[in-house]
């Protein structure tokens, strides 16, 4: 019960920082507002440049198609040759589309007139938007064909009926949000306790509090517990954000999540220890957690699949608790699911919580007595 | 500038009294950039899918054999595991082993044989929109491949796609000039925002009070020494870009060079002026972090593509510094653009630079005397 003071104190020194709170208390909401509203993956208005030196009506019925749909963002149609190479190192546009009039020959007499030629030029820096933008426009382009054509035929001869289950209108906020949620729940957990224990190694005031009475371990815990307080209170605002203004499907059972909010802060936390135990100044402390922050992150499947992490950096996916948090948390949100299917994840959970705590104990009379 | 030299000088050795720091500082980056280049990526390389041919036909398994041949397609056909395909597919949905399910109905090669319109089902787990979308393409550029098979349509229409700069669509070639631009910021934005905040805490502030020195020549001198590691770092994580990567530098080697010192000193200056208003190092790390980390990622262009973004946040993004420096550094590195290309991108970071460090030094001279 002596650890019940220490939190105080930690309490009473976040408390006293004035420029702190609102950082702590206000950060939290904007940044989910901010990363809701940003997280569409999904593409459009995509800038292109039209050069139009066909003479054929198609051209011009494409374009309109072009126009109309939301993926393009039509910016100039020209009617003579350009430097395209050029417009596109600019890079105000991401891909020039040139028509031409084809110089071969009709197939028959009773054949349609031939189509233009149509040349695409794509900037291939953004490979994903690329590739999926030019999957986009030959659909277009083979749709307008087989209704040009379709009057007289019977169109496509095989169609797919796609039923998308879990997010049928494919939302990216429905995968995302919930993910940022347990975002929220790292940042500070891992950042602060790290921060505010080698603070006090910096500042010799550790020393103090070890010839007090306290065990180790206690002192730590007394670091601990504030911040997870606190951020779990950031999840909760981050939960009532995704499902009262982003109205989020909630389909499975939150008490679940709270369980595994418990589990991954315990083991988020002692990652902070071993940070703090690593490093003997706050920058160091400071580089650490941000290098491990950016990595859970990065390498959680927040944004990228975690599947397509090469088989040799897996383990860091193995070890990154964010990883298993995310996975629960969306098949909670999205799915449903019940404990049946993530309690291998909380299991790994609590598994990385006893192994980094344990190395971190066993070293943690080495560093004091330095 | 004599006086600005001891400042320099000053904060070399503060630098320098730390070399784990900077050790780090030169090693986390790329160690960052080899776990990053490597992992984040769009491509889905394997889609799991379960496939239920009730037609069981010739032309049925004509469709499944292409799902199959396909290098994306990892297939499992669940009609002959489950005596109940299409609820065995289904948990497998819920519980993420498979991406998508496919179901060809009895009618199906009927209906192709009489030129009938035939249909054919998919369920996809929609729970990451982004896979979904990918998974949805696939499909259509598979099934389009199976009605060309009817139909010939590139007969009707030419379409040469020329993709440039990338012609492979590397993600690499995409994220690894990226990570430069966020790795960078933050590392140049991190270590100024503690130079000032450091000796608030530690209390020598007040022999830089009292000095005769200017408040901006403060200010300027506590940057300098970065701008030789920022550089340095920069230097280091380029260099395993293109040696390790293989990311071709297309364009001008000192081109790009200027424009990261640009970018250097914008960071560089964002920090410092974290570091005069926050109180304490603590305070400075959070602060930055905030104003770094996720702005650099999310509203740059590094990860989504910025016109896709809704309007309010496409304003926000133009005062992001990565955002034009992203633009720069795949311009001339994948491009091979010069510099001509990017004055205005280059004349924002110089005003974002002079901006911010004439707000440092406004800040420092005022907590200056009030401290008088």
């Amino acid at each position: 019960m002596r650890i019940r003071y220490l939190v105080k104190k930690e309490f009473i020194e976040i408390f006293r920082q004035k420029e702190l709170l609102p950082m702590l208390f206000i950060s939290p909401l904007i940044m989910i507002t901010i990363l809701g509203y940003i997280v569409k993956t999904d593409i459009e208005n995509l800038p292109v440049d039209i050069i139009n030196l066909s003479k054929n009506k198609a051209a011009y019925r494409i374009i309109n198609r072009i126009k109309q749909t939301p993926l393009f963002n039509l910016k100039h149609v020209f009617y003579e040759s350009r430097d395209t190479i050029d417009t596109l190192k600019k890079g105000d546009v991401k891909a020039v589309i040139v028509f031409r009039d084809s110089l071969e020959k009709p197939l028959s007499k009773d054949a349609p007139a031939r189509y233009p030629e149509i040349q695409v030029l794509m900037d291939g820096v953004d490979s994903n938007t690329s590739a999926v933008a030019a999957g986009y426009f030959n659909g277009i382009l083979k749709n307008y064909i087989l209704t040009d054509i379709g009057r007289t035929d019977i169109g496509l001869p095989v169609e797919a009926k796609t039923l998308i289950r879990f997010n049928p209108e494919l939302k990216s906020i429905n995968y995302m949000g919930p993910g940022i949620v347990a975002l929220l729940l790292t940042i500070l957990a891992l950042f602060f306790t790290s921060i505010s224990i080698v603070r006090e190694k910096e500042q010799q005031t550790l020393d103090t509090l070890l010839i007090s009475r306290l065990r180790p371990i206690e002192i730590y815990i007394g670091k601990a517990v504030p911040m997870a307080i606190i951020g779990l209170i950031h999840m909760f605002a981050g939960l009532t954000v995704v499902m009262l203004w982003f109205k989020i499907p909630v389909r499975g059972n939150l008490l679940y999540l709270l369980v595994a909010a418990f589990i991954f802060l315990g083991a988020i936390l002692s990652y902070a220890l071993l940070i703090s135990i690593l490093a003997s100044t706050q920058q160091q402390a400071l580089f650490f957690s941000w290098f491990s922050m950016v990595t859970f992150i990065l390498l959680s499947g927040l944004f990228t699949p975690t599947q397509n992490v090469p088989v040799g950096l897996q383990f860091l996916v193995k070890i990154n608790p964010l990883a298993y948090l995310i996975k629960i948390i969306r098949e909670i949100f999205l799915k449903g699911n019940g404990i049946e299917y993530f309690y291998k994840d909380l299991l790994s959970l609590a598994v990385i919580t006893v192994v980094i705590m344990t190395i971190s104990l066993l070293n943690f009379k080495r560093f004091i007595s330095k | 500038m004599k006086r600005m030299k001891a400042v320099i000088v000053k904060e070399f050795a503060h630098i320098l009294r730390d070399p784990i720091s900077l050790i780090i500082v030169f090693l986390m980056p790329v160690l960052m950039m080899f776990i990053f280049g490597y992992s984040i990526n769009f491509d889905m390389e394997r889609v799991e899918a379960g496939i239920i041919d009730f037609a069981d036909s010739e032309t049925s398994q004509k469709l499944v054999k292409k799902f199959i041949n396909n290098h994306y397609f990892v297939v499992e056909n669940l009609e002959e595991k489950y005596p109940a395909p299409i609820e065995a597919g289904e948990k497998l949905l819920k519980a993420g082993k498979l991406k998508e399910v496919i179901i060809i109905s009895t009618d199906f090669s009927e209906n192709i044989k009489n030129r009938r319109r035939a249909e054919i089902g998919i369920i996809i787990d929609g729970s990451d929109s982004n896979v979904a979308n990918l998974v949805y393409q696939y499909n259509e550029r598979i099934l389009l491949d199976f009605i060309s098979e009817y139909r010939n349509l590139d007969e009707l229409l030419k379409i040469h796609t020329n993709v440039l700069f990338n012609p492979e669509l590397k993600s690499a070639f995409f994220f690894v000039p990226g990570l430069i631009a966020i790795l960078l910021v933050m590392i140049s934005a991190l270590l100024t925002s503690l130079s000032i905040s450091r000796e608030k805490e530690s209390g020598s502030i007040d022999l830089l009070f009292i000095s005769p020195l200017k408040s901006p020549e403060i200010i300027i001198g506590k940057t300098i020494p970065y701008i030789f590691v920022s550089l340095i770092a920069g230097s280091i994580i380029l260099l395993f870009a293109r040696f390790w990567f293989g990311v071709p530098v297309q364009g001008n080697l000192v081109v790009l060079l200027l424009f990261s010192l640009l970018y250097i000193i914008t960071s560089l200056s964002l920090g410092i002026l974290i570091s005069t208003i926050a109180p304490s190092q603590k305070i400075a790390m959070f602060a930055t972090l905030l104003i770094t980390l996720l702005p650099s990622i999310m509203l740059s262009g590094f990860i989504f593509p910025l016109e896709s973004l809704p309007p309010v946040l496409r304003a926000i993004s133009y005062v992001v510094p990565a955002t034009y420096f992203l633009r720069i550094i795949r311009g001339v590195v994948v491009k091979g653009a010069e510099l001509r290309h990017y004055i205005s991108e280059g004349t924002a970071l110089v005003i974002f630079a002079s901006v911010l460090l004439t707000f440092a030094s406004i800040k420092f001279s005022r907590n200056r005397k009030k401290a008088k």
